[in-house]
Parts: structure tokens; sequence; C-alpha cells
């Protein structure tokens, strides 16, 4: 193909990915507003405050203190924050927060996923004085100053009718599926593709030893099988040589002294261990027993 | 991706049980020893008065100016208050304040106005005094400081694990998100930087209403403060810091009525000791004494 054919094909397909971004963009920013204008202006008594306020993935330290590093690392696009207040009564702080897609939201859903399961939204959660849900690419975060009876059922309903303006639901990363079902704990899974994510939840190390990034998805989880409990850790790289590197690197700084099965006993007795197997490195961070690591790593597929 | 032979991992932790093996920020060695002189023991006062915190919550002045100064007069074994403040402070110093300012439960007005004036009242130039949270590196009074007071509520914290007076001086770095690491367990390193070194005086960790549980976006539910009424005041913050993480350890156990660790587990207060020397987290290096009201005290 001659040079100048070439330079079209690739002039036109750079103007043809600006236009598609920029609409994606705009419908993105479209649906929020649109998610914006049907939300409710009261609420059980309570009144929106005049005006929301927006925040965007630099602003968002201006609004949370600490904690918005957590929502840049799953790619925040935009956070809505609304205040209700009553008279006599605390405020009720809501906060939808457009992660660009149901993965993150999911994500940064997992981050904190104590309390009890409640009827709103997706995998909703409810702990003293704050209800937390994901659906499709929101998570939602309303929580209450004080906490009252009136309010508890304000922010419960205002849940449900934030959850029931947002039509689609989203599916969870794939990559949950690897997690073997016997012993799992729900609750403990984390969801991640940030090396301070990981660190928060399991403190690996210092530097990014398994090249955690944006390209690569990683699943967390405990596992309770008996009297023998294990954490498990799963990162899907985009490619097979990505992998390798990362196994290689983590075999070097964190298990140098595995056996050729690719297990190791830890200072504290337990057992870790590692496999890779195509895209995907396959951690056994801590397991009672090398049997139970072993057999971690050969039932992942 | 990393290569470097100086990886610090989980089993080097484990491996030595503590903090020992961290380093600090980039281009510390993986151990280093306390550089700075500490003291044996470190006295720390507890002091509560259950009427500081009224029913409905509102805080009542007067009498928090009272368990200031009788605080200040123990600490330092003198008479009066004043003497106590003309022991720490002389007319020639200038002071900041850092005080903190987090929305839901910030350093009392009150407090900060009652130190302004103690400190006026031993000596020191009104012009030469300020307090400050979020702006302290572009403060003048800061900058040009020859003394510290460091004041701030005690609260569990996102990556912290809590709000402590050592973490309170993350605000002199420009970075302070390169600390986050390992629950922060890097922020006795910024006590020795040379503009901070040796300048603070006093540490007052406020236990008025502390947080000891943190939930949502903006850690913070109401549920999870309660009136214990009292400050902890030192001349040594790690000392503070780790009487006042005990009585949040002890209020979350009584809450969640079983051991419920503090997460992340605020290992900064015991690397302020043993990594950087900052002060003595040891209970056998500490010399707590409790006034005043005692129920429920909590250690």
């Amino acid at each position: 193909m001659k040079t100048a054919t070439l330079w079209r094909i690739y002039f036109y397909s750079m103007i043809a990915g600006f236009i598609s971004l920029m609409m994606t963009s705009s419908a993105t920013a479209d649906s929020f507003r649109v998610l914006q204008e049907s939300l409710p202006k009261k609420i059980n008594g309570w009144t929106a405050s005049a005006e929301d306020r927006i925040y965007n993935e630099r602003s968002i330290f201006d609004y949370i203190n600490g904690a918005a590093e957590v929502y840049r690392a799953y790619n925040l696009k935009q956070c809505l924050a609304r205040r209700y207040s009553i008279e006599k009564g605390p405020a009720i702080v809501l906060d939808i927060f457009d992660m660009g897609s149901p993965r993150d939201a999911f994500g940064v859903f997992t981050h904190d996923t104590d309390g009890n399961a409640v009827s709103v939204g997706q995998d909703g959660r409810y702990r003293p004085g704050w209800l937390s849900f994901w659906k499709h690419r929101y998570f939602i975060s309303i929580y209450m100053e004080e906490e009252t009876a009136e309010a508890e059922k304000a922010v419960m309903e205002l849940g449900r009718i934030v959850a029931s303006k947002i039509r689609e639901s989203g599916n969870k990363p794939e990559l949950l599926l690897k997690l073997p079902k016997d012993g799992l704990q729900t609750q403990s899974i984390r969801y991640l593709h940030h090396p301070i994510i990981l660190n928060y939840h399991y403190y690996i190390s210092d530097e990014n030893i398994l090249n955690i990034s944006p390209h690569t998805d990683a699943v967390l989880a405990s596992y309770q099988r008996g009297d023998h409990e294990a954490r498990l850790l799963i990162v899907k790289y985009p490619d097979t040589k990505t992998a390798e590197d990362a196994s290689r690197n983590f075999y070097k700084s964190y298990l140098p002294d595995a056996d050729t099965n690719g297990t190791a006993r830890l200072e504290d007795g337990k057992w870790a261990a590692a496999l890779q197997k195509g895209e995907l490195l396959i951690i056994v961070l801590e397991a009672d027993t090398r049997e139970a690591a072993h057999h971690f790593l050969t039932s992942i597929h | 991706m990393s290569t470097s032979k100086n990886v610090i991992t989980r089993r080097d932790f484990i491996r030595t049980g503590s903090c020992f093996a961290v380093g600090g920020l980039a281009g510390l060695p993986l151990i280093i020893q306390a550089s700075v002189k500490k003291p044996d023991k470190s006295r720390v006062i507890l002091i509560r008065d259950k009427n500081v915190i009224h029913d409905g919550g509102s805080l009542q002045g007067p009498i928090l100016e009272n368990i200031l100064d009788e605080a200040m007069t123990t600490i330092l074994d003198v008479k009066d208050s004043k003497s106590a403040w003309q022991h720490l402070f002389n007319p020639d110093d200038i002071v900041g304040i850092k005080s903190n300012v987090w929305g839901p439960l910030p350093t009392p007005k009150t407090l900060e106005a009652a130190l302004r004036t103690r400190l006026i009242n031993a000596g020191v130039r009104k012009e030469n005094i300020d307090i400050d949270d979020r702006g302290i590196r572009g403060n003048p009074v800061f900058n040009t400081s020859t003394a510290l007071i460091n004041v701030r509520p005690l609260r569990t914290h996102h990556w912290s694990g809590l709000g402590t007076l050592i973490k309170n001086y993350i605000m002199f770095v420009s970075s302070p998100w390169q600390y986050h690491g390992r629950a922060c367990e890097r922020l006795g390193h910024i006590w020795n930087r040379p503009e901070i070194k040796d300048k603070t005086r006093l540490n007052i960790l406020v236990m008025l209403t502390p947080l000891f549980h943190g939930v949502g976006p903006h850690h913070f539910s109401q549920a999870y403060v309660w009136p214990y009424g009292g400050l902890i005041v030192s001349t040594d913050p790690v000392a503070a810091d780790a009487v006042g993480a005990q009585i949040i350890q002890a209020k979350r156990n009584e809450y969640f009525k079983k051991y419920r660790p503090i997460s992340p587990p605020p290992r900064h207060i015991e690397a302020a000791d043993k990594q950087f020397g900052v002060g003595n987290s040891s209970s056998d290096r500490i010399e707590l004494i409790k006034m005043g009201w005692k129920k429920d005290i909590l250690i």
C-alpha cells in the first residue's frame, strides 16, 4: 500500500477516534446530568440544598479529605454531592460517584463492604449512619450526620429512588469467576487495579513488584475452609509477556526461597505460593498448609 | 516494574516483628537508627471532666480552660499555669499553633483561643503567634517560627489508622500522599525535617469527643464519637498518641463487643519512636498521670 494511502487511513482513523471519544464523553456527561435532574428535591421531610456540588478527579480532594485517592485509583470521572436538611434532625448527604464503568463502580464499592446486606441497588450495604451500593457505572454513598430512626428511613428511601433512576445494572468483572467458590468469604472480595489499593488491603511491598496498573485486573479474597484460612490474589495482565515479567519479579522480590512448586514458607509459619498461567498470575498470599496453597494454585484455570 | 534490590516487603516486617525494617522515603537506608535524643521517660497527662461536654453536646469553655491549666501545671511541676507557659515559651518566641480543621471534628476554636491567650500572658507578642492548618507552608509565622504547639482531636483515619499528633504535621510537606504507604508508617520522618525538628514544645491531643470508627467517603458518623471529655497533654507527641491509641482501641472493643483492631493499624506511632526517634511509644517509658473524672476512662 502506498505511503499516501496509509497516511490517509491514519488521518481519518484519528478523526473518527476523536469524534467517537467526544461523543462518548458527551453522552456520559449528559446521562450524569439526566440522573442529577431526576433526583428528588424532597425526601421524607428533608429538603435538598439549593445547589448540588460537582467535583472532578482533581477537585475531589477539596471535598473528601484523605480517601479521595481511593476514588482516583478507580478512575473517578465526577462526583455529585447533594445535601438534604430538615429543621430538627441531622443532615443527609448523598454522593453519587460516576466511575465511568461498572468494573470501577464495583471496585470502589468493594473498598468497604462492612455492614449488613440491604436490598438497595446492587449489593447494598448498611452500617450505622451509612448506606452504600453500586449500580452500573455509579457508586452511591448516602450518610446521615447523626443516626436517627427517621433519618435511616429517609436514607433507605432515598437510596431506593436513586437506584431506580439508574436504569441499567452493571456486570461484575469477569475475573471474579476465577475465584474458587469453596470457602470464599464473599464480603472479603476486593477488586482493584492500583497498587495503593492492594497495599491498603494487604500490604505486599513498598514498590509495585506485581506491576499492578490500570491495564491489569486484580481480585483479592479470603477463604475459610473448616479451620483453615487463606488469602488469594489473582492478577490478570494484558498479555502473557507482562504476566511472565510480573511473576519473575514477584519470585525475585517476595518468594526468592520458593521451591520447585513455587511454594515458600513465610516467617510466620504460613505458606505462600505463586503460579503464572498465561495472562494470569495466581498468588496464594497465605495459607495454613503447603497442601492448601498448592491446591489453590492448581484449582484455578 | 521494580527491580530494586532494596524492595521492602511484607516478609521483612514479619521477619523483624515490627517496623524496624522500613526505610524512610526514597533514599533512606533499609534500617536506620533513631537519630534524635529521646527522654528516658515521657510524662503524659490524661485529664477529664464529665461536664466539659454538656448533655446536648456543647463544649463548656471555662471548664476546658480549667482542665488545660491543671494539665499544664502538673506536666511541668509548677505552681500555676502562667509559670508553666513561661517555662515553655519566652517573649522572643515566634509560635505557630498547628491546629486541625477537619470538618466533622476540628480543633475547638475555644481551645485555640485559650492557647493564644496563654501565650500572650506568658509574654509572647501577639503578632508572633498564629494558628493554622492547611496554610502553614505559606504562613510567615510558621515559616519563621522558633516554637510550635501541636493540637488536634484524635480520630480514626482512612490511611494511617489514626489521625494523631504525629500525623498532624503532614501539612508541613508538599506531597502528603507520599507518606500514605503502609498505613503512613513513615510520618515520623517529617518530624526530623530541619524546619520542624526540636521546635515542638507542647502537644495536646483533644479527647473531648474522639472518633473511634470511620465509615464512608467522609469517614465520619456521629454514631462513632462519644463524650470522653478529656485532653491528653505532653511534650512528647509519640507518648501522647500511644496513650490515645490505647483508649480508641479499648472503645472499639467495648462498642463492637469483641477485639476490633484499628484499621489500618496505626504503625506510625511505634515507627516514630523506634525508627525516627521522635518520642517514646512503650508503656514502660511513659509516665501516665490520670487526673479528674475516672468513669469509663478505658485505660
